[in-house]
């Protein structure tokens, strides 16, 4: 038997992987192993490394389960669970209008899967409610980079472009433990000595800057007010580049006035980052961006979301925009600003069309003439394409109630654990009139589902993913799947047929590809010159690529973005000034920052269920610095219940003085009593509609037993 | 009907700035015709750098705070390098020197304050007007300081800076840094006297020396001495101090004339009630440093000036101004009014000198109500003072410490507890590694993208792996991130592993 040459099923990283057909153990019925891909170069995590163990899981959905009169599941057969689907949405439709289904899909789905969903839920139940998980990752980002560059595509350039950094500047990102193979793309800047970090843990990315670079270490959601500082530096000491600022962007008087209020001193006071490192870091930025305009090695801005999820990310992201753009990087060789995406297929799913707001291509629900152009690949009347619908934590928030959804289907993603405010969507998933998940496993958030659909991993199903780096990339089939799962596109195909939807439905992926194609012509996100054979002969192939494009032996399509024009129609980039409010601090509350452990994917769905890597993280800890916990009584290992508005959780202390003394921490991927999202704020980001999941703050007990 | 209301602001500073901001959406809609006068010709600036300017280290354009082009688009009428000459409360009206009266509905003075001037002989103090220094006497306040002080400088003068407080010692550094010989006079054992205690204080002489500014203490100054400008200082302690410039630096007092001449009360500021109204109509305003905020005289400081001005422009875009003839509105009770910051948190700006002082730091060691902890290691210039009150920072001077003094700024701001053992916090600070130094045991984790541990590396190396890609094959380490690759190759070459 021959060799799969595929990716990882997790992150946006996609690392290489083999798949070779012989078991490698009771519950892994593939042998894996890393591939020589240029995001990984052959190197896998412990969590890349275990994912096959979860092909052939014990725990794995066999049949379709249908919930019983006494809670418990049932199986029950896919006729009868297709039928039932179409009748509720009928019923559902017909007592409570179009809009009271509605549809929640990730960041993880294939391409094909997402476009498809996009058109199942505007065609199929003629629902206008669709947003999807991403909304909680990449939302800011891509608000911010839209209003800046007119586009948004994660990293603008190859990863690899980062190889030969001489600095890069990195807001808010973990990649040590949340990608890291990443790591060794940024092994130039730390040879350089220009890495630097800006996270309030001294991260294992924090750590990498030990005689690399430095780490800044802020209090939380104070990052807007750093940035701010570090434009007013370059503005106030002459360090920018004006004769880019002067010809490729505009809004500089206004983003000058609005830096001059953040001098260093009043930077410090209310980041706790000192003045003398604000000016350091500004003026090395200055220097090396300098000496890359003169040809020498490129600096680059990156952020994550521990910058971007906050209330303020958008504008946070445009900060660092702005800084990059003082610098003289965006769209030139000396190096550039991007984000880091988050989820498999992050970078895609943003773009045909699951977003609330978004048809595909990246293009928008409302403006008529893009409605036209999908509308004619879908082979109905634009009349037919309902308006746009509402954000996430809405959707999500209102569920059950008058205002919101009174059935829900869910594609890829566990809301119940990852959502904000996670005990009010539990609550709203429990009122609704019917809730269907599709999962391979029985997710938090299936478990509370009236009907439950078994799909596909990832080495069962053909598809195309998109990478941080916007290259389009084949996830290919290693297995045959359990006889009762099924691909989700064969699911929207029955149930659009049930549904007598007009237009049609492939359940083909590559069929659904070349209609995505089709339908992405022309548009930002631009699809039509990808052939499908290429992608699998392993063509680099980055988007935007027009039909036509000509796809040879090295990157082809647009692997760096903005270097003759930016996106807007002047083809300049646009500083926009953004202002930062006053903290306001509790006293008495201590701050609480959410993140991921190495261990662990998002909600946590597939890696707790693989026993070496529940076995080293088993539960959330929090993380707390030794003076803090001394000073409310807190031993090592010792149970402490955090408290909040929202709600309340109980985790285990583990002491490290790698966080601040003001701040605790702890991983968001576990469930019930150890959930953090119990805790986090609701309230959103006024542009990109991204939740407050960075920042809350929470009140300490240590509780008595052990 | 659309009715449009008059509003005056007199003053351009940063205060005022961000006032005109907050009104802007007014101005777009055509609520509010806005008129602003400031007898300075520049737009509103940031007076915090102007030294930076004067040694060439800011460009003056940089200073600004306003985009004066976008003002005027959406309506601002500025009248720079205008002076209001008086108030007519009555016909309210502003008069204006050279020009036509202004007339408002609703006035706000935003005057700020003016450098305090020493009564020496030679030098004009009337305290309530607009100093004529002699040739090479000035104080930092406006651009025009800055550019008279780059002029003495570019002579390579020699300049004295009279005066111990923050804008002294930052205006000499900033000389310093440039390569000129400031020389900072100050009466008092040591600058910052208010602030910084006697230790810190030496320490504090020190370090401004070694940054390249002279120092000269415990001066009694009597007067000046010209000959076709500037050409030392009297003393009665010192004798004659020779210089080519002397840079005022004692201080500044509110501008309250204009508002003293037309029947204002006036004290250490303007007298606002906490909704900022100088009058009982509610129809004239004062913000920022001219202004005495119920009862509280003005910091000096622009982060309140900026919580004022934000609130206030809230204020007159929800509350119209009262009708002419109709009596006046009382505010509702129920108003929250502008929070006020309190912070009288001292930072020095400047390279190679951080000091960072804040509230009240006296008191000795054994003091009953109060602990007081204190770090000195004049060596590396490094001293901290500290003093709290149930775990809470009351006081602390901080120098050469720049994380610590972060961190104190923070929790004396939010008045949030500190560490029992202050140590915790000087060590932000420790350069050395934080990584504890226990040599790892064969159970720990060597390798943490894959989990192998350095027991499962030693076993590879033992199995006969010779190179890091062999060891991962064998047990994964060094096959993810990369980071450990080091300490592989270390073990392979059998040298001992470092923590």
């Amino acid at each position: 038997m021959g060799s799969t040459a595929t990716h990882c099923p997790y992150c946006a990283l996609q690392c290489g992987i083999s798949l070779q057909a012989q078991p490698a153990s009771e519950h892994e019925p593939l042998a894996l192993s890393g591939r020589d891909f240029e995001t990984n170069g052959g190197a896998l995590c412990r969590k890349g490394y275990s994912a096959a163990r979860l092909l052939a899981h014990p725990e794995r959905l066999q049949s379709p389960l249908l919930r019983q009169p006494d809670g418990s599941f049932a199986p029950i057969g896919w006729e009868q669970a297709l039928d039932l689907v179409a009748r509720q949405v009928r019923d559902t439709r017909t007592a409570h209008g179009a809009d009271a289904v509605a549809v929640f899909g990730a960041g993880g789905l294939t391409n094909e899967k997402a476009y498809q969903l996009g058109k199942f839920a505007r065609l199929a139940l003629g629902t206008s409610r669709i947003d999807y998980n991403g909304r909680f990752c990449m939302s800011s980002a891509a608000a911010g980079a839209n209003r800046a560059f007119g586009l948004d595509r994660g990293l603008p350039f190859p990863l690899a472009d980062l190889d030969r950094a001489a600095m890069i500047l990195m807001l808010g990102s973990n990649v040590a433990d949340t990608m890291p193979p990443f790591v060794r793309h940024l092994e130039g800047a730390r040879a350089s000595g220009g890495l630097v970090v800006v996270d309030p843990r001294r991260s294992a990315t924090a750590k990498l800057c030990d005689g690399s670079g430095w780490h800044l270490q802020p209090t939380p959601a104070t990052d807007l007010q750093l940035l701010l500082g570090l434009c007013h530096v370059l503005l106030a000491e002459s360090l920018v580049d004006a004769d880019y600022l002067a010809r490729r962007t505009t809004g500089l008087a206004q983003l000058r006035s609005s830096v001059a209020a953040w001098w260093p001193e009043r930077t410090e006071a209310v980041t706790g980052v000192p003045a003398s490192q604000i000016r350091r870091t500004a003026r090395e930025l200055a220097a090396a961006a300098q000496a890359a305009r003169s040809g020498a090695d490129p600096v680059y801005i990156l952020t994550g979301r521990g910058v971007e999820q906050h209330e303020n990310g958008t504008d946070t992201v445009t900060a660092a925009i702005n800084l990059a753009l003082l610098l003289g990087l965006p769209g030139t060789r000396a190096g550039g600003y991007g984000t880091i995406t988050g989820q498999g297929n992050g970078q895609g799913g943003r773009e045909h069309g699951q977003k609330c707001d978004q048809l595909p291509g990246y293009r928008k629900i409302t403006d008529p003439e893009h409605r036209a152009h999908v509308a004619r690949v879908w082979g109905v009347d634009p009349e037919v394409i309902p308006g746009p619908g509402v954000p996430a934590t809405e959707l999500l928030h209102t569920l059950g109630t008058d205002d919101g959804a009174r059935m829900l289907l869910v594609h890829g993603s566990n809301p119940a654990l990852s959502s904000p405010d996670a005990s009010q969507v539990i609550a709203g998933l429990r009122r609704l009139d019917f809730l269907v998940v599709a999962d391979f496993f029985l997710s938090e958030t299936a478990a509370e589902a009236h009907l439950v659909l078994p799909v596909l991993q990832w080495a069962e199903e053909e598809g195309t993913m998109t990478n941080l780096e916007g290259r389009v990339l084949r996830r290919r089939a290693a297995l045959q799947p359990p006889p009762q799962a099924r691909d989700e596109l064969w699911i929207f195909a029955e149930l659009a047929r049930r549904l007598d939807a007009p237009g049609t439905f492939s359940s083909d992926p590559r069929e659904v590809f070349e209609e995505l194609r089709r339908a992405s012509a022309g548009g930002l996100a631009d699809y039509s010159g990808i052939d499908w054979e290429d992608l699998d002969a392993g063509a680099a192939v980055y988007w935007p690529c027009p039909r036509g494009t000509r796809i040879t032996g090295t990157r082809s399509g647009t692997p760096r973005l903005f270097l003759n024009r930016f996106a807007h129609p002047d083809g300049k980039a646009r500083l926009t000034a953004v202002h930062a409010t006053a903290q306001i601090h509790r006293p008495g509350r201590l701050s609480l920052v959410t993140g991921r452990l190495l261990e662990h994917y998002q909600s946590g769905t597939q890696t707790r269920r693989v026993e070496e890597l529940a076995a080293a993280a088993p539960e959330a800890r929090l993380e707390i610095h030794p003076a803090t916990a001394l000073a409310y009584g807190i031993a090592e290992g010792q149970r402490v219940q955090l408290d909040n508005e929202r709600g309340r959780v109980i985790a285990r202390a583990a002491l490290s003085t790698d966080i601040r003394l003001d701040t605790v921490f702890l991983p968001f991927h576990f469930p019930g009593g150890n959930n953090a999202n119990v805790l986090t704020e609701t309230l959103v980001d006024p542009s990109s509609a991204m939740p407050e999941f960075k920042h809350t703050t929470v009140s300490l007990h240590p509780l008595e037993e052990r | 009907m659309k009715h449009t209301e008059r509003i005056v602001i007199i003053g351009f500073g940063p205060v005022a700035a961000s006032l005109i901001e907050g009104l802007l959406p007014g101005v777009s809609a055509g609520t509010i015709e806005l008129s602003v006068i400031s007898a300075e010709p520049e737009l509103a600036y940031n007076r915090v750098l102007l030294a930076e300017v004067a040694v060439g280290a800011a460009a003056a354009e940089h200073l600004n705070m306003v985009d004066g082009q976008r003002l005027r688009e959406a309506g601002v009428k500025l009248h720079l390098g205008v002076t209001a000459t008086g108030v007519d409360r009555s016909r309210r009206r502003v008069h204006l020197a050279g020009a036509a009266p202004l007339a408002y509905d609703r006035l706000v003075f935003a005057t700020g304050a003016r450098p305090v001037i020493p009564s020496l002989n030679g030098l004009n103090f009337d305290p309530h007007a607009e100093s004529a220094l002699p040739a090479g006497v000035l104080a930092l306040r406006t651009l025009q300081d800055a550019h008279d002080l780059q002029q003495i400088l570019s002579r390579r003068g020699r300049v004295l800076v009279l005066g111990g407080g923050i804008l002294g010692i930052e205006a000499a550094l900033a000389m310093a840094q440039a390569g000129h010989q400031p020389v900072l006079v100050h009466h008092g054992p040591a600058p910052l006297g208010r602030v910084v205690d006697a230790d810190g204080g030496r320490l504090l002489i020190g370090s401004l020396q070694a940054a390249g500014v002279e120092v000269v203490s415990g001066v009694k100054a009597t007067g000046i001495h010209t000959a076709q400008g500037f050409t030392g200082l009297a003393t009665d302690t010192h004798g004659i101090i020779a210089g080519d410039g002397l840079l005022i630096s004692t201080g500044v007092r509110a501008r309250t004339e204009l508002a003293a001449s037309c029947g204002l009360e006036t004290n250490r500021g303007i007298r606002t009630n906490k909704y900022l109204a100088a009058d009982t109509e509610h129809r004239v305003f004062a913000l920022g440093d001219c202004a005495e905020v119920d009862g509280h005289p003005p910091v000096g400081l622009l982060a309140p000036g900026w919580a004022q001005a934000s609130w206030l422009a809230g204020f007159l875009l929800n509350h119209r101004a009262p009708r002419p003839d109709g009596p006046s509105r009382p505010i509702p009770a129920d108003l929250p009014a502008p929070v006020f910051d309190t912070s009288d948190v001292l930072m020095l700006k400047g390279q190679g000198l951080e000091v960072t002082a804040a509230g009240d730091t006296s008191g000795g060691l054994f003091d009953q109500d109060k602990q007081v902890v204190v770090y000195a290691d004049p060596a590396n210039g490094r001293y901290l003072r500290l003093v709290t009150r149930d775990a809470v920072p009351k006081g602390f001077v901080a120098m050469g410490l720049p994380r610590t003094a972060a961190e104190l700024v923070l929790a004396y701001e939010r008045g949030t507890a500190l560490p029992k053992d202050a140590s915790t916090l000087l060590r932000l600070d420790d350069p050395a590694d934080q990584s504890p130094a226990v040599a790892p045991g064969p159970g720990d984790q060597l390798c943490r993208c894959s989990g192998a541990t350095y027991g499962e590396v030693e076993h590879a190396v033992e199995s006969g792996c010779t190179t890091v890609t062999e060891v991962g094959e064998s047990c994964r380490a060094g096959t993810g991130c990369g980071g450990c690759k080091a300490t592989i190759e270390q073990m392979l070459n059998k040298l001992p592993v470092p923590a």
